[in-house]
């Protein structure tokens, strides 16, 4: 009855949401170069950074439905998965503060975002880019998609 | 989290919808108008209010409603983007088809907002040329019409001193050579200077004015961008009036910091020169006032660092204290984001007695304000060379009942016959707006010229 996961199956979201991960933590680069010099084409780096990389999470996101509607991942890790959510929702809500015109496009609501952005990304990248709930030494929350699936160690 | 999560959601949709998140309401435009505007605090927005009138075009016998003592006809019709109207001594009227060139994509916001703006017609394809228009009845609508400069790069203004026809393209002003009668010109235009252009080129129209002595011509060049996101090199020798030496071709800024002069006419009781100004965007749909002032020679009126004197805009970094101490009050505000793109004096018109001493300005009305404000021809009535009263509507209804636009004024002026000439770039076409006949107005001023 119960279907084991493969683990020779790979996860198709992890690069994904590395991928889009780099490029909105790229933005906090950008954008202090921007505050330091006032080139603005440094803040047009930033939005191009912003909209690549929301376009990647877009495609991370349906990845990662993919991988769960595949029996691929039949828990995720709650807390990642809200922390990336996070991140992504701020990142959409600095691309339009980075389409103001002039200065306050980065300075300084734009640069606080990107770089609260970039904190949770750093911060949740540091275990890779899985969404996979991984063991710990506490009880792990973790969102079930598909009942009796024993949980893989990875 | 959760107040980010919804400004989120609500930009989302408010992309959609297009239409503002910010609840708080616009104020009543009359607020506005003249000396002394009232002016908000500025708002910097997740994404500003905007309402786009979509291009709707005119019903076969719909005309813009004018008030009491006027009449309304089409002139001519079936242009392509039409934005100026220039009468000349002989009656024949010139009509120019234009727009500006492809804008360039820096930003995804660029490319939404093309896509945006294409939506009100502002996008529409020109001709690039001056089309000669002649009424040889007097019924009051063109009979003979034909391709009177074509080739142009993105023309805008065009002055008749003497012999010499002058036209501002955007990137250089040019001469030719005319004479009365001529309903083509095939010499090519002669250079008589660069003007500002290149590859952003923002506010591309070059308005153009000669002096009432014709050894002078004034050129209106707008900002290279909202404000100054394209950074301060591209704003080199714009949001500026240029003046020109007719006689030598030399050129001087004559005044400075006014966002985009995109109207210029020189007040005949006073000899002065004035200009319509389009202010910048996105810090409210109150703020900035566009405005009508007279042009003093060295001012300098603000842009890019602040308006209506010395009210700091926080959006350009470096600050410049120094110029902002310098900035002067525009004479008149004409509320926000009406978008005056022309304006006529009314001392030579034979419309009625009412609006023989002020100017009319036309409204082509703009996108980032909700609810729409412009999309009409206003009067302004002046005294001892100054305003002297509140805008009045002349010319409305360009707009259908459910906010389309039907029509945009463009360029306005004064036929031979001192009728008003109006081009309207969404409607194609060409309105002239004359005095009813058997009005007293016009019984009046029949005997007043006896």
């Amino acid at each position: 009855m119960t279907k084991k996961e493969t683990p020779s199956l790979p996860l198709i979201h992890p690069p994904l949401v590395g991928f889009a991960a780099v490029l909105l933590i790229g933005t906090v680069a950008t954008d202090f170069i921007y505050s330091e010099t006032l080139l603005f084409q440094w803040n047009n780096f930033s939005i191009w950074l912003l909209t690549a990389g929301l376009i990647l999470a877009a495609i991370a996101g349906l990845a990662l439905l993919l991988d769960i509607v595949r029996r691929r991942l039949p828990v995720i890790a709650r807390g990642r998965f809200i922390g990336f959510t996070a991140a992504a929702l701020l990142s959409l809500l600095n691309a339009f503060v980075h389409s103001r015109d002039g200065y306050t496009a980065v300075v300084p609501d734009g640069f606080a975002l990107s770089a609260a952005a970039a904190v949770i990304l750093i911060f949740l990248g540091q275990r890779g880019w899985s969404l996979r709930a991984v063991p710990s030494s506490g009880p792990t929350r973790t969102m079930e998609f598909h009942s009796r699936s024993p949980e893989i160690q990875s | 989290m959760n107040a980010n999560l919804l400004s989120a959601g609500c930009a989302v949709a408010a992309l959609i919808l297009l239409s503002g998140c910010d609840e708080k309401k616009a104020a009543d435009p009359s607020t506005q108008y003249g000396t002394d505007p009232v002016l908000p605090a500025p708002e910097q927005y997740i994404l500003p209010p905007m309402r786009i009138a979509l291009a709707k075009g005119w019903g076969t016998e719909q005309t813009p409603t004018v008030t009491g003592g006027l009449a309304i006809k089409a002139f001519a019709t079936g242009f392509m983007h039409p934005r100026q109207v220039y009468a000349l001594p002989n009656g024949d009227v010139l009509v120019v088809e234009t727009n500006g060139p492809k804008a360039p994509i820096y930003r995804p916001k660029d490319f939404i907002e093309g896509k945006v703006k294409g939506l009100s017609g502002s996008a529409a394809p020109a001709g690039n040329r001056i089309i000669l228009l002649r009424d040889s009845t007097g019924s009051g609508v063109a009979d003979q019409r034909s391709i009177f400069i074509d080739h142009l790069n993105s023309p805008f203004g065009v002055a008749l001193v003497g012999n010499d026809l002058y036209v501002a393209a955007t990137d250089a002003l040019l001469k030719f050579p005319y004479v009365p009668g001529q309903t083509h010109i095939d010499a090519p235009g002669e250079k008589v200077t660069d003007l500002p252009a290149g590859q952003i080129n923002h506010h591309w129209t070059k308005s153009l004015v000669a002096s009432p002595d014709g050894t002078k011509l004034y050129v209106g060049v707008g900002s290279n961008s909202n404000i100054t996101e394209n950074g301060m090199a591209a704003e080199e020798g714009r949001a500026a009036i240029w003046e020109i030496d007719r006689a030598t071709g030399l050129k001087r800024i004559y005044a400075s910091g006014l966002r985009n002069a995109a109207g210029l006419a020189f007040e005949p009781t006073t000899g002065k020169l004035w200009a319509v100004v389009n202010e910048r965007d996105e810090i409210g749909p109150d703020l900035v006032p566009d405005y009508l002032t007279s042009v003093r020679e060295g001012a300098f009126y603000g842009w890019p660092y602040s308006y209506f004197g010395q009210h700091i805009d926080i959006r350009v970094e470096p600050r410049r204290p120094d110029l902002v101490a310098k900035a002067i009050m525009p004479d008149y505000a004409l509320s926000s984001h009406v978008a005056p793109l022309g304006m006529v004096f009314t001392q030579s018109s034979t419309l009625p007695l009412k609006y023989r001493s002020g100017v009319f300005i036309s409204e082509h009305g703009s996108w980032d304000r909700s609810p729409l404000n412009g999309y009409k021809v206003v009067y302004v009535p002046f005294e001892d060379g100054l305003p002297s009263g509140p805008p009045q509507d002349v010319v409305t209804d360009f707009l259908t009942s459910d906010g389309k636009a039907k029509g945009r004024p463009v360029g306005v002026t004064l036929d031979h016959t001192g009728a008003m000439l109006i081009a309207d770039d969404v409607g194609n076409k060409v309105w002239r707006v004359s005095a009813a006949k058997h009005t007293s107005d016009v019984a009046a001023a029949v005997l007043s010229n006896r």
